[in-house]
């Protein structure tokens, strides 16, 4: 049992760090605001949040160990299915789902519900031994646009894809797109107000586009033969994609002004403060006060460009042009070295 | 082809590199070489542009390292120390964001890749992520990137490492041909049976500051004794309780 208890502490210790990594929601526009705005009200928000943190939640905690390394441990047969029996309750939520359990028995309330929960629990238990091989497969679909930055293009929306910001937005976008599609009565202020929502849940992305390069990527972009800018624009180019086609079936002008100028404010803290975010969680942000400036910046320009004149789309775009040459002319600097 | 005249990197406190004082003429295998943390790699980051020099001067390809790093960039090729992959883009992936950012058309791209991962015996692994290659792919892929543009200079940072044998020889095969060709390679390196072999020149550094500096024909003896000598001696330590009774 000395074995079995070592490893199971040292699975505990890398589960809670992992878990740790969920913190990141206490700095994402998307979570802060919704909570702020909706409070009591945001159930159905609050629900997708749910959800979409349910799967990596669920992840095998056994697979904090590297197979290689598990499979080289003197462990005999009876010392191994313990641990196979013992490791899921070291994930907090198969305690959440006793509890649930025994509280439904007592309450006799519907067990379909706790069933639902509980078989999302087990799928993504069970999917994450296979994840890596589907999200290849995803991943290979996301073709290179071509041109100089079609590669890096191309990563980038990969990139995009493996967070839980952009399957949020998703979700949001596919709802209000259903209802526009269910409901010809609804008034248009919703597809603006859904719209909002969508790039609120993209925002907090904008404001850390070099999270997910790792230490090797930083280098790489260093060593490119390419400007400052045209790096940047590869990271907003895949920004403003993704920004687009989730907002195009509800109020694509409204999208399009609420990017820009999500990008124009985010480049400050994407360039000058490189914070390493986690794949399959939410984004963690910047500072509050660089998510305020953004959320009130883009709700403005949103408004007005999709309520009261389209030309006001040009101002956001020089905003977000102003933007994208001062801060690609800091990540040149070599003595600043922000991609170091 | 690479000069470098009191090239100092201070990291706070810690004095990395110490008034480097460095020439290596074109068509030169020039190993670099010294224990970990001596400033091999933070040299290859400064003469490079990864890295601003805390003062002094280098110049690379007649071009400064600090004031031309753009076009320096397109004249150099760089295996850096963590490889400068990206997780996201397959093998082929990498080689074909290399062609496009340095001007060659794609069938340039895909025939010189074609060769480069035959060469580099790596074409089983071209449709794979960065992020599921092992660390020896990472390696190949990154030299390849390095060599697909036809760079005037070539820095290799600790290139043999984690490396089969034969692709090891085909890869030293590969730099004697291109020094003949006149182009410059600077390289790290822990394997010193191996650059003794088919390096030119060797610097030998030591807390930041270059204890030798010769041609290989001009080393007293073996590689290894010298760096013995002058670099660092092995301390050996018996561990006692390795090979006794099973606990």
């Amino acid at each position: 049992m000395v074995r079995v208890r070592a490893v199971l502490s040292a699975v505990w210790r890398a589960v809670r760090r992992g878990q740790g990594s969920f913190a990141s929601i206490g700095t994402n526009n998307f979570f802060l605001f919704t909570a702020y705005l909706f409070q009591r009200q945001g159930g159905f928000l609050y629900l997708i949040i749910a959800l979409l943190m349910l799967f990596p939640l669920s992840a095998d905690p056994l697979r904090k160990i590297p197979r290689e390394r598990i499979t080289m441990w003197p462990l005999d047969r009876r010392e191994w299915w313990i641990l196979r029996a013992l490791s899921p309750w070291l994930n907090p939520i198969m305690w959440l789902l006793a509890a649930g359990t025994i509280w439904a028995v007592r309450h006799s309330v519907s067990w379909s519900l706790l069933g639902i929960v509980a078989a999302l629990f087990a799928l993504g238990f069970a999917l994450s031994d296979l994840g890596g091989g589907a999200w290849d497969t995803l991943a290979r679909q996301i073709p290179n646009p071509g041109g100089l930055l079609g590669a890096l293009i191309q990563k980038n929306l990969r990139q995009m894809l493996s967070t839980l910001d952009f399957w949020c937005a998703l979700l949001l976008s596919l709802s209000a797109t259903i209802y526009k599609l269910v409901d010809h009565t609804a008034p248009k202020e919703t597809f603006l107000f859904m719209s909002l929502l969508v790039m609120l849940a993209l925002s907090s992305y904008a404001q850390c586009l070099f999270g997910l390069d790792g230490e090797g990527g930083l280098t790489r972009y260093r060593l490119l033969p390419l400007q400052g800018w045209q790096i940047l624009l590869a990271k907003d180019a895949a920004f403003l994609l993704v920004a687009v086609i989730l907002t195009l079936p509800l109020n694509p002008v409204a999208g399009l002004a609420a990017a820009l100028i999500v990008l124009a404010v985010g480049h400050d803290p994407s360039v000058k403060q490189i914070k390493p975010q986690v794949r399959w969680r939410f984004s963690t942000g910047a500072p509050i006060g660089n998510g305020i400036v953004q959320v009130f910046a883009m709700s403005i320009a949103a408004n007005g460009a999709s309520r009261t004149n389209i030309l006001l789309l040009l101002p956001c775009l020089a905003a977000y042009a102003i933007s994208l040459h001062w801060y690609g002319r800091l990540l040149e600097d070599p003595s600043a070295a922000p991609l170091a | 082809m690479i000069l470098c005249k009191d090239l100092t990197c201070r990291y706070g406190e810690f004095l990395a590199v110490d008034r480097l004082n460095l020439e290596v003429p074109s068509g030169t295998i020039c190993a670099f070489l010294g224990p970990n943390g001596a400033g091999k790699s933070t040299t290859v980051k400064m003469l490079t542009g990864l890295v601003a020099p805390t003062s002094g001067t280098a110049t690379v390809a007649d071009l400064d390292v600090v004031r031309d790093s753009l076009r320096l960039k397109k004249r150099i090729g760089v295996l850096p120390e963590n490889l400068g992959l990206f997780d996201d883009l397959t093998v082929q992936e990498h080689l074909d964001l290399t062609g496009a950012v340095y001007g060659l058309t794609k069938e340039e791209t895909r025939d010189r890749s074609t060769q480069l991962l035959r060469v580099l015996h790596l074409e089983h692994g071209r449709q794979t992520f960065a992020s599921r290659c092992s660390h020896g792919m990472r390696k190949k892929t990154s030299l390849a990137m390095a060599l697909l543009s036809n760079p005037q200079v070539l820095f290799l940072d600790e290139p043999l490492e984690a490396i089969d044998p034969v692709t090891a020889k085909t890869i030293t095969d590969l730099l004697e041909t291109l020094a003949q060709r006149g182009i410059t390679v600077f390289l790290t390196s822990h394997i010193l049976s191996a650059v003794e072999q088919f390096a030119t020149r060797v610097v030998l550094i030591r807390k930041g500051v270059v204890a030798w500096n010769s041609a290989v024909s001009e080393i007293p003896g073996s590689l290894e004794k010298l760096y013995f000598d002058l670099v660092e001696a092995p301390a050996p330590e018996d561990l006692a309780w390795l090979g006794s009774a099973q606990s």
